[in-house]
């Protein structure tokens, strides 16, 4: 998968292999309202692909930056509340409702990431889940604005039109979305700013010590992160047509878009697409399955502990480093390529270069973490 | 060794064949001597132990400074100060005539002071010419959104590795390289950064003797090229070698400073640090 970070992985799977993978998924799901045996079958494929935005979406901060948000969910439930109370309350056309609420939730996002990514790691994610429950609240108890719990009804954009065609319609306006989203991940992730994210990903202070502003860095990509969740929220409100608090603003829609991203990989563009198609569809069918009980919980919370336990990297870089063993047998472990190219490159370089290069063996990998605290006084 | 033979004994080579990174981003000032990173009482506590106190310090611009001392005075502790990354309690910093005592870490970065960490730090899950282009100078949002490698700037960073010795590591991940390669990784990448001024915690960390005579020379190329340094070090060979200008601390304070000769037979240095 393509990653500026990780230059000895892109080209691991070949180049062809890569291409053919990306085509097939491509025209597997564009050709999807086609040979959807039914309307709720398709209408399974709109959640999945509004699925797969909101984890790409979320995945500008947490692949990037490394930081985790719960709050994801809330940011969506925000961005179906506007368009639908624009529509309702306002009576803006529909798409013009949907845009002015991206706008609306990318700058509510400017005072929530400055105040949000001030603190880190567990922190961080506290602070995210908080944005959750005081939206929630909100939603609830301004009933005069938001229906309260009896939830908000949005007119459909489309009147006129049966539901499978609205299911379709909105299935290829998600799909666009998500074209969209994958290419501004793709843009940032080849950029300079985008190295910035990645370097403060691996060590923030460090990296504000070479010159980064971190924070700058982080709250411009935290908006962009947002604006992406709003538009898919309101997209979401738009097709739907029935908003309700308790789904809306959800530490559960928060977790799935985590669960998905990290289970296809976060350092890949189509880490969270392939995630969402996993987990989409297995919510999906864990519901139909297991829906009157909370069994189904049980079991998205089971592969998710499966996922951490034995591929920490995600299933793209396992299924990568997978094919990889097939297709090159020699290269199974990276350690005995890089000591052998080391080798073999020090044999050959001028003289001089090697004194400054330590043998590689010298330290077992992983030996020597390179990160520290800052030394005490 | 004594200070007129330090500088025969340091042969300083350049690589033709780099398009010289060093005048890229830091001016080649003269070695004029004159005051460059200053502070004045500055204090720092953490809980009941006073880290810093009230240290004044003027740092020669142009030379090779040694800032020494036992552990626990206060050396690392003012390099995070001096650099942003803590707050002091009280006192101020000055650079160039500019104060940068309440300036972010990369404002402090940018205007021309980068750092070494006493415990080594890289970017563990990057290659190693993504570390060194990671530091490039950002230049804004928009420049931002330009590829990170800009043929200029990849040229440039591999440069640097070359010049550090370590430029077939490129593609490596900085996490599977050993820790002298890292250590030298981290100084490309603060080279990369373009600072006039380079604050160095202990350089000579576990690194072996061979890499360490590397560094010395490393130290005196760059300083004749016109940067600055400020080097936290124990060891005294390496500290008596390379530098022009040695501070000795002890708990938290300057209590000494003077070229290496002087500083080696001064008393309260015996008696503060060396333990005689």
């Amino acid at each position: 998968m393509p990653s500026a970070s990780d230059p000895t992985r892109a080209h691991r799977l070949g180049g062809p292999l890569r291409a053919v993978a990306i085509l097939a998924l491509a025209a597997a799901v564009l050709s999807f309202p086609s040979w959807a045996p039914n309307p709720y079958i398709l209408s399974a494929g709109v959640v999945v692909l509004n699925y797969a935005v909101l984890s790409t979406s979320w995945n500008f901060v947490g692949g990037f930056t490394g930081y985790i948000s719960l709050g994801h969910g809330a940011l969506a439930g925000l961005g179906g509340y506007a368009t639908g109370l624009l529509v309702v309350r306002a009576g803006l056309p529909s798409f013009v409702a949907l845009a002015a609420a991206t706008l609306l939730v990318a700058a509510v996002a400017v005072p929530i990431g400055y105040a949000a990514l001030r603190v880190r790691g567990a922190s961080f994610v506290i602070v995210s889940i908080a944005l959750v429950l005081i939206l929630l609240l909100v939603a609830q108890s301004w009933a005069s604005l938001t229906g309260g719990s009896r939830g908000l009804v949005v007119p459909r954009p489309f009147p006129g039109l049966l539901r499978p065609e609205h299911h379709r319609i909105f299935f290829y306006l998600f799909a666009a979305l998500l074209a969209l989203a994958l290419l501004v991940w793709w843009l940032v992730d080849r950029s300079r700013f985008g190295l910035g994210l990645k370097a403060i990903r691996e060590d923030e202070d460090k990296a504000e010590s070479l010159g980064t502003p971190t924070f700058a860095y982080k709250l411009v990509v935290f908006v962009v992160s947002a604006g992406f969740t709003g538009l898919a929220g309101g997209l979401y409100a738009l097709w739907f047509g029935d908003l309700d608090p308790v789904f809306q603003f959800s530490i559960l829609t928060g977790s799935y878009l985590v669960l998905m991203a990290l289970l296809g990989g976060v350092r890949q563009l189509f880490g969270p697409l392939v995630g969402a198609l996993v987990v989409g569809v297995g919510l999906e069918y864990f519901k139909v399955e297991f829906g009157n009980t909370p069994l189904h919980l049980a079991a998205t919370g089971l592969l998710l502990a499966l996922v951490v336990l034995f591929m920490p990297d995600g299933v793209l870089p396992a299924v990568g480093a997978l094919a990889d063993r097939f297709l090159r047998p020699a290269q199974s472990s990276i350690r005995e390529v890089t000591a052998a190219e080391l080798r073999e490159q020090r044999d050959t370089a001028p003289p001089g270069a090697d004194r400054a290069a330590d043998p590689p063996t010298e330290l077992p990998v992983g030996a020597v973490d390179g990160r520290s605290g800052k030394e005490g006084p | 060794m004594s200070d007129e033979t330090r500088g025969t004994g340091t042969p300083v080579t350049s690589d033709p064949a780099i398009s010289d990174p060093a005048t890229e981003g830091a001016a080649a000032p003269a070695a004029d001597g004159t005051g460059s990173l200053a502070t004045t009482g500055l204090t720092k506590a953490f809980g009941g132990v006073t880290a810093l106190d009230a240290a004044t310090v003027t740092f020669r611009h142009g030379l090779v400074n040694a800032l020494i001392g036992p552990n626990g005075s206060g050396k690392t502790t003012f390099f995070n100060c001096v650099t942003g990354m803590i707050r002091p309690d009280s006192g101020r910093t000055s650079y160039r005539g500019a104060d940068i005592t309440r300036r972010a870490p990369h404002a402090i970065a940018r205007a021309g002071i980068g750092r070494t960490f006493q415990l080594c730090r890289v970017f563990p899950r990057m290659s190693a010419l993504d570390n060194v282009l990671a530091a490039a100078r950002p230049g804004g949002l928009w420049r931002g959104l330009r590829g990170a490698r800009s043929r200029a700037e990849v040229d440039l960073a591999r440069g640097w590795l070359t010049r550090l010795g370590i430029e077939h590591l490129a593609d490596v991940e900085a996490r599977n390289m050993s820790w002298g390669q890292q250590k030298l990784l981290e100084l490309a990448g603060v080279l990369m950064s373009g600072p006039e001024t380079v604050l160095l915690d202990e350089p000579a960390g576990g690194v072996n003797p061979a890499l360490l005579d590397r560094i010395g020379s490393l130290v005196r190329e760059l300083n004749a090229e016109g940067r600055t340094f400020v080097i936290v070090e124990h060891n005294m060979d390496l500290v008596m070698s390379i530098s022009d200008h040695v501070v000795v601390f002890d708990r938290g304070r300057p209590i000494a400073e003077g070229p290496p000769s002087v500083i080696r037979s001064d008393e309260r240095v015996l008696g503060a640090y060396l333990g005689v």
